[in-house]
């Protein structure tokens, strides 16, 4: 908390200083209100209060805001800029069940100019996503098509954040009469020791909820937890953006993005952190992972995206014999259908009417051997949104979820193992 | 009936005449002293080719007036609009930022390098453009974004309309280099050249060798009004 204030402290001296500095320095702040309605037929609890259930809400009806977030940015002339972002969440009035508001994302980026060749170089130093998403690209990392991140994103959203910095070169196909671009990045991280825990313990889930940095996450009950059994010093929330052992991960990517089509991408991420180590009751968790992401626009209306994830975790005692040893995957392939056009634009993310059709499919394989701690799972998932941009800035959407899960450690809770959940969610989003 | 017969043949007879009243009409605007030149660009199986940018260079020191034409390269729904933009050396290029986002513009051209942010509604006038050049433009923050300026030593350049034709009013007669350019042309410095002694009337065809490659569109895969630039 004491280091959420510093920075915030920080962003505020620094917009202040900025302006005065240079009037060359160009301030700006872009968001999202999601103002949302939902009604969830799940279990009492979701993850996000450290229940069973897959979603962010528990079950029954809610009024939520589900997303205020604000992007501020200085940039300037000569490539350099600051950037902020800001996320609040204010959900179930009567019983506290999630209000936060935080730093989600805080860094400076340089990028340069392309040279006569077309080669560009960027660099950015501070706390931000690994470029992954392809899902939330909108303003505060909100998803663009869905009112829920899918499963792969979500966790993201949730264990996926870093202190580091970032060297990404990319290639201008304009300068060198190609029709494509080509990218590679390379990220040197500490700070997400303990990612990793939560895919664990609670395993896939689905909201439109980012972790603050430093805020620390509750997960569901289970038998290793208890005086004695193999987990007991494990603290009962988990802090995904710790570092516990100094050593730095990495992430790098390569992207390869045909003009005016779309994009493939992939990329591998490692945290590198010692699994023995643990500090309060925080673990190190070693997780890595590698991610491929296609984005591809079919036709001038109809858009595909589709990622999949897949990966390690693993987490030891001290005297390094495996505790949780999992493996994880999770894919997603999306349609978008846009139509009728909108303020003379026929440009296909500015039409009227959108239609989102989502499926996943996701796991989780336990092959440890540690009593009370079956993290299997097995699930899909289904997602139908439509959207309708009622203005320039405001944003009406219905949206259908369906998640149909197995997950044995639901019967540590007496839940069962099978479970079908299911939400409905009206939302009046607002774009500034 | 007879009406519908009297409209048809009026119509037809207005196609008929179009082309070559429109070019005679554009030709015959200036001073009747002056010598109409018009020129057509063919692509490789004949048909018409618009936008191609045509310029007549002098070959015999003839003394031309300036070009009084000033240049205006807009961003419009994050594209340069016009895709191609022609001026004299040492006229007045403006860019005007017609979108509600900030533009940032740069070439990377050797002798003519520049780069400056252009906010929502702006207008930049202050680059100055003093050598002969292709400049390629782009914008640092629309990777898709991607336009030329043609920098000439003549005040008589132009584009082709849709028929493939443009025409020029020459003060003198002479010697000229006729000069087609695209960026996308399939040729030396992307140019096709022919030297001619220009006389009354004279009309020139150019037919391309090879298919010009239609230019990428200025478009994003993914243009959502709310994307945040990464």
């Amino acid at each position: 908390m004491i280091n959420q204030n510093i920075i915030t402290c920080c962003l505020v001296v620094f917009f202040l200083t900025s302006s005065h500095i240079s009037t060359a320095v160009e301030l700006k702040a872009h968001g999202i209100v999601d103002i949302r309605a939902s009604s969830t037929n799940s279990l009492d609890e979701g993850y996000l209060v450290g229940g069973q259930g897959k979603f962010g809400s528990n079950d029954g009806q809610q009024l939520s805001i589900a997303q205020a977030g604000v992007e501020l940015s200085a940039q300037w002339e000569n490539g350099f800029s600051a950037h902020g972002v800001l996320n609040a969440y204010l959900a179930g009035l009567e019983n506290d069940e999630d209000r936060a508001a935080g730093i989600t994302e805080a860094y400076i980026k340089y990028k340069g100019l392309p040279n006569a060749s077309g080669y560009r170089i960027q660099i950015k130093g501070g706390i931000f996503y690994p470029e992954i998403s392809l899902e939330n690209n909108a303003y505060a990392w909100a998803s663009k098509n869905t009112l829920n991140s899918s499963t792969l994103n979500t966790w993201l959203g949730e264990e996926i954040r870093v202190l580091g910095s970032e060297f990404k070169v990319t290639r201008l196909g304009r300068m060198n009469n190609d029709a494509f671009d080509l990218s590679l990045s390379a990220t040197a991280f500490i700070n997400n020791d303990p990612a990793g825990a939560l895919i664990a313990w609670h395993g896939w889930t689905m909201s439109s909820r980012q972790t603050l940095w430093g805020e620390a996450r509750e997960f569901p009950w289970f038998p290793a937890l208890a005086d004695g059994a193999p987990l007991a010093k494990q603290a009962d929330k988990s802090e995904p953006f710790l570092e516990i052992d100094d050593n730095a991960g990495y992430h790098v990517r390569a992207e390869w993005s045909l003009h005016g089509k779309g994009e493939l991408s992939a990329g591998y991420y490692d945290n590198k952190a010692i699994p023995y180590q643990e500090i309060d009751g925080q673990y190190g968790w070693r997780t890595r992972f590698y991610h491929l992401g296609a984005r591809w626009r079919i036709s001038k209306s109809l858009s595909l995206t589709a990622q999949y994830l897949s990966g390690s975790t693993l987490m030891q005692s001290p005297l390094k014999e495996d505790m949780v040893n999992n493996d994880y995957s999770s894919g997603f392939v999306s349609l978008t259908y846009q139509w009728q056009g909108f303020f003379g634009s026929e440009k296909s993310g500015n039409k009227k009417h959108k239609s989102t059709l989502r499926l996943e499919d996701f796991s989780v394989t336990d092959n440890d051997n540690t009593w009370g701690d079956n993290n299997n799972e097995d699930g899909q998932a289904l997602t139908l949104n439509h959207s309708y941009r009622l203005s320039k800035h405001w944003f009406l959407s219905a949206e259908f979820n369906y998640i149909d899960s197995h997950r044995p450690a639901r019967y540590y809770t007496y839940k069962p193992a099978d479970l079908v959940e299911k939400q409905l969610q009206l939302a009046a989003r607002y774009f500034f | 009936m007879n009406n519908k017969v009297i409209t048809l043949f009026f119509l037809l007879l207005s196609v008929l005449i179009t082309p070559e009243s429109s070019s005679a009409a554009s030709c015959n605007s200036e001073s009747m002293n002056n010598t109409c030149v018009q020129i057509f660009v063919n692509g490789k199986t004949g048909q018409a080719l618009a936008n191609m940018v045509v310029y007549l260079e002098p070959l015999d020191g003839q003394i031309l007036t300036r070009s009084s034409k000033e240049v205006v390269v807009a961003q419009l729904g994050k594209s340069f609009t016009p895709y191609l933009s022609v001026s004299q050396v040492n006229s007045k290029v403006s860019f005007v930022n017609q979108d509600d986002i900030t533009h940032h513009i740069y070439s990377v051209d050797s002798n003519n390098k520049f780069s400056f942010r252009i906010r929502a509604g702006q207008t930049n006038a202050s680059e100055t453009f003093g050598h002969v050049a292709d400049v390629a433009m782009g914008c640092n923050i629309h990777d898709w974004m991607s336009g030329y300026l043609l920098i000439v030593n003549t005040p008589y350049f132009g584009k082709t309309d849709t028929q493939g034709q443009v025409s020029f009013n020459i003060a003198q007669q002479g010697k000229y280099n006729v000069v087609i350019w695209h960026p996308q042309l399939k040729n030396d410095n992307n140019r096709l050249s022919k030297t001619a002694s220009i006389i009354a009337n004279s009309t020139f065809t150019f037919t391309l060798k090879n298919e010009i490659t239609t230019p990428t569109t200025q478009e994003n895969e993914d243009d959502f009004d709310f994307l945040s630039d990464y």
